[in-house]
């Protein structure tokens, strides 16, 4: 286990390296920078340009400019964001914990709703439960986050609910914290639930059909504890894996509902630093929205060895049986 | 031995019953998934032929503004005229804005405006061929020069008076466009570097699968952005669209390299490849004529879940500034005004057709994918 994590985080390391030096390079290749703006102001000189990029160690090559970065990133520091004039680490921080908050309701509500109808239609009390699963699915499948927004912020409108955009988490109480988080966390965590949902009905149908429930019924378990203790358990190796894999898609959902819907989180945080060619608080975005996928994934990767002792044995071959039965199902998210 | 025949009688009976209701389990579902398949594909096949019929669908040019009625509502039709006489043919009314301020239009039942089909209008190139001014629909008399006849908008107009209909049948071919685009050139890739993995194995096998977990645990649409916020924000058309198509290869080949990598190591070690490489056939062959027909259909099915993703993520950068700029259309630059609270509340469905059409497409595209899945697989 320990090697596992230990090997995982050098690898997650390696790989926001990676991607932090391409998207510095990509981002440099741009040509022009949060000062290009300014030289179309007549007030502002060429000369005083020039000298702020000299301040800001923007004609500094490309590599140096990079290495300086990665070093202030070991000090703890992501440099100043130019467009807000605030330093990026606080910025990013404090948007974090709104998307954590955000994700948080999201993934609960899609659990909850999948884990609930999936029980239902994989009991196979009823075709009903089935049929509904099956509309929901392709439903909750085919609608994509930035429709569920609009609708959403249209909902908001007409009926002056007190959840409309504009309106920042940093408000007093949780009760009107939650107030606001359900409309964004809904939006956000309906495409999930086609997702999931379809994972759990189909994992607990195989699972319900095998020896041991029949033993566990056999004991004279009750049903709940059958499906809930014994089914859902072995069905549930493929649920986390897709949860790992939902992570990066409910980051990049959230660009789209955050700005819509006025969340101030990271997504709408990602959005100004493109308009404004911000190039460290990208940088520090696209770092810790990466690290936070990663982790998530890695959360994910220890709670599947925990749930299985199977997998804490021959990790490899088992963990690649698990994910190939969830890829066909991921890019279902993205939107 | 009387009862045991009995009883062998009956429990044949029974097994029949169980076998017939099987089949036709099985027949329904069956019929069930190609019925899906065949409403998801005319869905599709219907928003094609508008995206390509899209000019000779649309009343005006897209383009064209109309400064003296931004934000109107749409045209009502009528077929009874202010003294009640009826008439088989639909005509409309002039309109004035009166309070611009609350943008408060009046229709002036003065003069009637006839609506007609095949209407003239501006002129464009059917199928980038043929000089042709004709359209569907119109107002009698709108192309004759003669500037008098008031505009049709079904759906209203945007901000700078130009027709919402319009925008929205134009804006189908951007969208239709780019993001299937991306996807075929994104799964194409994948599908070719995923079956040389899987049949090549060895070292390129383990760094392309441990670099394709990386860029599928990535935040894509956050990565798409920090590589859009790489070109400059304003791009024509032709060049947004290739960079688009370009970026969703770069993103999107991992979730397909890896899935054709999975179907390839299972497939290979089946008879008939077995076949095949003892009856000498290179290894090219084998792979991309025995084994690849084979994993089709799940490849298929999942280029059906990406299309709805990549043609997502080209609505969201329009709708966030960064994709197509206006004055072309896209359905997610249209959106972009939909995000205005004070507008959506007053014509919030208008405003939301483009989300409608995604709606829609995206459903049809599901249905598709749906309808090719075996059951119970």
């Amino acid at each position: 286990m320990l090697k596992l994590i230990f090997g995982r985080l050098l690898q997650g390391l390696l790989v926001l390296l990676i991607v932090s030096a391409l998207t510095f390079t990509l981002l440099a290749q741009a040509g022009g920078d949060a000062l290009t703006a300014l030289g179309s102001d007549p007030l502002v000189s060429e000369q005083a340009i020039n000298e702020l990029r000299h301040t800001y160690g923007l004609d500094r090559p490309l590599h140096t400019r990079y290495l300086r970065w990665l070093g202030e990133i070991a000090r703890g520091r992501m440099g100043q964001s130019f467009y807000y004039h605030a330093p990026v680490g606080d910025l990013v921080l404090s948007r974090l914990v709104n998307t954590l908050m955000l994700a948080a309701f999201a993934l609960s509500f899609a659990w909850a709703v999948a884990l609930s109808l999936g029980a239902l239609a994989a009991r196979r009390a009823n075709v009903w439960a089935d049929h509904l699963c099956s509309a929901i699915i392709l439903l909750a499948a085919s609608t994509p986050r930035i429709v569920l927004a609009l609708v959403a912020l249209a909902f908001a409108v007409r009926t002056s609910l007190s959840i409309g955009p504009s309106s920042a988490p940093t408000g007093n109480g949780v009760s009107s914290l939650i107030m606001r988080l359900i409309l964004p966390g809904l939006v956000l965590g309906v495409p999930l639930i086609a997702l999931f949902l379809a994972q759990v009905r189909d994992g607990l149908g195989t699972a319900l059909g095998e020896e041991f429930v029949r033993v566990a019924r056999a004991k004279g378990l009750t049903e709940r504890a059958v499906v809930f203790k014994h089914a859902l358990r072995s069905a549930l190796n493929p649920l986390i894996t897709i949860f790992g894999y939902s992570l990066g898609g409910l980051v990049s959902g959230s660009v789209i509902v955050e700005t819509v819907l006025g969340w101030p989180g990271l997504g709408q945080l990602s959005v100004v630093a493109v308009r404004n060619r911000d190039v460290p608080l990208l940088m520090g975005v696209v770092l810790v929205t990466a690290t936070a996928v990663f982790v998530g994934n890695l959360i994910a990767d220890i709670l599947l060895r925990l749930n299985d002792p199977r997998l804490r044995r021959d990790a490899e071959v088992t963990t690649a049986k698990a994910s190939s039965a969830a890829t066909t199902t991921t890019a279902a998210h993205a939107g | 031995m009387k009862a045991d025949v009995q009883q062998m009688e009956a429990t044949a009976a029974l097994e029949e019953r169980r076998d017939e209701r099987e089949l036709r389990a099985r027949l329904r579902s069956r019929v069930r998934g190609r019925a899906r398949f065949y409403t998801g594909f005319s869905i599709m096949c219907l928003f094609y032929a508008t995206a390509i019929f899209a000019d000779l669908l649309a009343p005006y040019d897209y383009r064209a503004q109309s400064r003296g009625e931004p934000l109107a509502p749409q045209t009502s039709i009528h077929f009874r005229d202010a003294e009640g006489r009826f008439s088989a043919r639909p005509f409309i009314y002039a309109r004035r804005l009166v309070d611009p301020l609350e943008r408060r239009y009046e229709e002036q039942a003065g003069k009637a405006y006839p609506l007609e089909l095949f209407a003239r209008g501006y002129t464009y190139r059917l199928f980038g061929m043929w000089s042709t001014d004709l359209h569907l629909f119109g107002v009698r008399g709108d192309g004759d020069g003669e500037r008098g006849a008031p505009r049709l908008n079904l759906l209203g107009t945007d901000a700078l008076g130009r027709d919402r209909l319009s925008r929205l049948l134009i804006a189908s071919r951007f969208s239709l466009l780019v993001g299937p685009l991306g996807t075929l050139a994104a799964s194409c890739f994948g599908i070719f570097l995923g079956c040389v993995a899987g049949y090549a194995r060895g070292l390129f096998e383990t760094l392309l699968m441990r670099a394709a977990d990386v860029m599928m645990s990535l935040p894509v649409l956050v990565l798409i952005l920090a590589a859009r916020a790489a070109f400059p924000l304003e791009l024509p058309p032709l060049r947004a669209a290739s960079l688009l198509i370009l970026i969703f290869l770069a993103v999107g080949w991992a979730e397909m390299a890896r899935l054709a990598r999975g179907l390839v190591t299972a497939l290979r070690r089946r008879e008939y490849v077995l076949a095949a490489e003892s009856l000498g056939l290179t290894q090219t062959r084998i792979l991309f004529r025995h084994i690849l027909p084979n994993a089709l259909r799940p490849l298929i099915i999942q280029v059906t879940l990406m299309l709805p993703a990549f043609l997502l993520a080209e609505t969201a950068l329009s709708f966030l500034g960064v994709g197509l700029q206006e004055p072309e259309a896209s359905w997610g630059n249209m959106l972009a005004s939909a995000a205005d609270p004070t507008l959506l509340r007053e014509h919030a469905l208008v405003l939301l057709s483009p989300a409608i059409s995604i709606f829609l497409f995206v459903l049809g595209v599901r249905l598709v994918g749906d309808g090719l899945k075996p059951k119970g697989a």
